[in-house]
């Protein structure tokens, strides 16, 4: 369906619905309706995807006094151009792309937002008068709606200017340029220059941000390391701060996956970038992320099922489909379990603790640079703070790379899934620093090898998310049955969904050679060595 | 995008008021919807108060001079556009019969069409002709009005019959009753004891002076009296129509 553009124009203070209709009444036949109030909500991801990629998402609400009843309706709408694409009655708002009953917009959703819940980001009141121009047969030609805002806000005291949205009706454009002509010659109203989305973002001073939870380094060559350190926890613990709340909300996966990330930046940063902080600190802070991260395992484990779990279903043979259904109430009931349990981690002492210490840490500049050190073993400690931090990383970067190359390379078909595993964990320490650091390496070079990295990681991931899906789902089997939820039907697909998993996991064992094999050939290593200045650094040699 | 034709050999038994009804339906529940009144008596334009007017007539779509899209009119409604009827459609069976693969032309004008609307709802003239031919081959699926009468159930034979000769899948033939009358007898028996041989509704749309009111108002049934027996009936009908083609 051809979505027409419509015409905004700004309301000057004296210009209401009455002058307009005065104007147009002398040559069009019009329909005035009565006000009517909506609650136009605006809705977006956490990272603004719809924004970004110019859509504009909103879901109105009307209430009928008439009835009692109230009506909503979902819109898309082309953020340039004001078009609307998607017009569907919903009487709550979507969270997700399937909460859209309808194909092409529920695809539109799902390209753009993926796992990703839409949320409310601004609440408008929309007092709404209606002309519509018609001809002898009483056909609406053309649409206009003039739009007073209040954004519900209490402490707001400034609001947008009102608005009057012309609308043409497809196959009657010649009237709509006729409407034009008059509004813009006698009532010389002035277009408007933004959305109002942009106008209530900027007066509830929001700002689409695309990355939230992206850190993004800006390292200085000069920093030493403690410095560049400094800078780079401050950012990760800024991105487990903005990722909590929609963590205990659970408005989707992706806040307690990216706090997690953070989290395992911060045990990596710890743990690879040593003699920074002194021993008591770093045993402290390396032992509470630690805590921190597997606390927040089984909620994610369980989200992985729940987001996998319409997969895990195709995968089985259709008569067995419907027997894994309460496989998933299993998983739901202990989600929220789970995150209940997660929620009072976060609310505990401990967790208090360690979030005011590690601040307390990240705040102090000159930690712990201007600690006099009393003991030479002391000194020893924080002996890399002081140093280049281009220096230090580049030496433990190199260092990790050899450690991949010797991990990797000892796989054999006969080893244990074990060892995958360590080189897993080798490779995201390796990563996690290099773009930590990326800012002190040519660019070209690094991106080349990242990628293949990233196809060996996705290769390991994958098999090790299997490796322990497999072991847990014959744990769960049980639970199951001691919690009297399972029958034998349910068991069976379980076994079916455990034989599939394990055949997956083979062909991607089977692959890991070749993805190996990629991330080690020559000239990605020498581009590799070329980018770190590996020559160049004291003390380490090819 | 999925095709369906409303279509009988009979006029004014309900086939306008069903395509009306149905479509603004669809487009109410989100759908994006599209009418083409074929029929050049031009009824379901007037439902929409639309005039009857296509420019170059049906010879400038024919032959691509005009393209469909360039024809399409905005309705009143959300999501709901409508191609209008022109007298020249009167004219649709000989111009058709003169140009090539005449029996597929409606399919091929709508093929452009299929990535801007889920239904395209077609309101056929009551005719046996070469323009019922290409709107049977076109649509997913043939709804048939049918009153309840022995008459009428001859004329869905017949209806049948003609698309068992031009080699249509029996499955998408759709009837339903219409103007269904529970105070006469005959069609209480015939409602009660539907044919075999073709797939017949469970809705009935009774014959109640809220369809023929359409006229009156100029609207859809839903819109006027959206608590009405009628408009309860086509909801009712959308919801089986929508099954079977979803």
């Amino acid at each position: 369906m051809k979505s027409l553009h419509n015409a905004q124009f700004v309301l000057a203070q004296q210009t209401d619905s009455d002058a307009i209709f005065t104007l147009l009444q002398q040559e069009f036949a019009l329909y005035e309706t009565d006000h009517t109030r909506l609650k136009r909500h605006y809705l977006d991801s956490f990272d603004w995807r719809m924004y970004r990629r110019n859509y504009v998402c909103t879901w109105h609400e009307t209430a009928s006094k008439r009835t009692k009843s109230r009506d909503g309706i979902f819109f898309i709408h082309d953020k340039k151009t004001g078009s609307s694409i998607c017009e569907l009655p919903l009487n709550s708002v979507p969270r997700f792309s399937k909460d859209v009953n309808h194909q092409t917009y529920r695809k539109l959703l799902d390209d753009v937002l993926g796992i990703r819940a839409l949320m409310t980001v601004a609440v408008l009141t929309v007092k709404r008068k209606q002309l519509l121009i018609l001809n002898e047969e009483h056909k609406t030609l053309v649409l206009l709606q003039v739009e007073h805002y209040a954004i519900q806000k209490p402490s707001d005291s400034k609001q947008p200017a009102g608005r009057l949205i012309v609308c043409p009706v497809r196959g009657y454009e010649k009237v709509f340029k006729r409407v034009m002509q008059l509004i813009t010659g006698q009532l010389k109203l002035p277009r408007v220059h933004e959305t109002l989305l942009d106008e209530v973002l900027a007066i509830t001073g929001q700002a689409p941000d695309s990355g939230k939870s992206a850190v993004n380094c800006g390292l200085k060559r000069s920093f030493n390391t403690w410095e560049a350190e400094r800078i780079l926890l401050q950012q990760l613990f800024g991105v487990m701060q903005i990722n909590e709340p929609g963590l205990r909300e659970a408005i989707d996966t992706e806040f307690l996956h990216d706090y997690r990330v953070a989290v395992r930046r911060v045990r990596s940063m710890l743990g690879q970038i040593k003699h920074v902080l002194p021993d008591n600190l770093l045993t402290y802070f390396k032992r509470e992320f630690s805590w921190l991260g597997s606390v927040t395992t089984p909620t994610r484990d369980l989200d992985m099922y729940l987001l996998k779990f319409d997969g895990y279903v195709q995968s089985l043979p259709k008569e067995l489909q419907q027997h894994l259904e309460k496989f998933r109430l299993f998983l739901q009931r202990h989600w929220k379990i789970e995150h209940a349990r997660l929620c009072r981690v976060l609310d505990s002492k401990r967790y208090r603790k360690l979030a005011g210490e590690w601040q307390k840490l990240l705040t102090n500049v000159d930690m712990p640079l201007l600690e006099e050190p009393s003991q030479q073993g002391q000194a020893q400690e924080i002996v890399n703070a002081a140093k280049p931090a281009s220096i230090v990383a580049r030496q433990r970067i190199w260092k990790l790379y050899k450690r991949i190359l010797k991990e990797g390379g000892s796989i054999t078909p006969q080893s244990h899934d074990e060892d995958l595993h360590e080189l897993r964990k080798s490779c995201k320490k390796f990563r996690y620093l290099i773009e930590f650091f990326q800012a002190y390496y040519s660019g070209k070079s690094i991106k080349k090898l990242l990628k293949t990295l990233k196809q060996l990681q996705d290769n390991l991931g994958d098999f090790q998310d299997l490796c322990v899906q497999i072991g847990q789902l014959n744990g769960f089997a049980e639970q199951m049955q001691q919690e009297g939820l399972a029958d034998t039907r349910t068991i069976m697909a379980m076994g079916v969904l455990v034989e599939k998993l394990n055949e997956r996991k083979m062909a991607l064992r089977a692959e890991f050679g070749r993805r190996f094999e990629s991330f080690t050939q020559p000239e990605n290593k020498a581009a590799f060595v070329e980018a770190l200045q590996v020559q160049q650094l004291e003390g380490v040699t090819e | 995008m999925k095709i369906v034709a409303c279509y009988n050999i009979k006029g004014g038994i309900g086939k306008t008021a069903a395509a009306v009804n149905l479509a603004y339906l669809a487009a109410h529940e989100g759908a994006r919807t599209l009418v083409w009144d074929l029929d050049p008596q031009g009824a379901a334009s007037f439902y929409f108060r639309i005039k009857p007017k296509v420019k170059k007539g049906s010879k400038g779509l024919l032959t691509g001079k005009k393209t469909l899209e360039d024809a399409i009119k905005g309705t009143d409604y959300s999501n709901l556009d409508l191609i209008p009827a022109d007298f020249s459609y009167r004219n649709l069976d000989l111009q058709l019969d003169e140009i090539k693969k005449s029996d597929t032309r409606i399919r091929k004008l709508l093929k452009p069409l299929a990535g801007d609307y889920d239904f395209i709802f077609l309101d056929c003239p009551p005719s046996i002709s070469l323009v019922s031919e290409n709107t049977l081959i076109a649509a997913d699926a043939v709804i048939v009005p049918t009153i309840p009468t022995t008459l009428s159930l001859r004329t869905l034979d017949q209806i049948v019959d003609f698309c068992k000769k031009l080699d249509i899948d029996h499955a998408k033939i759709i009837t339903f009753f219409s103007m269904a009358d529970s105070r006469k007898k005959l069609h209480k028996q015939i409602v009660e004891n539907p044919p075999q041989h073709v797939r017949v509704l469970n809705t009935s749309i009774p014959y109640a002076s809220d369809v023929e009111r359409m006229g009156v108002y100029r609207q859809p049934v839903p819109v006027f009296a959206g608590n009405s027996r009628a408009a309860k009936a086509y909801q009712a009908l959308w919801k089986e129509i929508k099954t079977i083609l979803t």
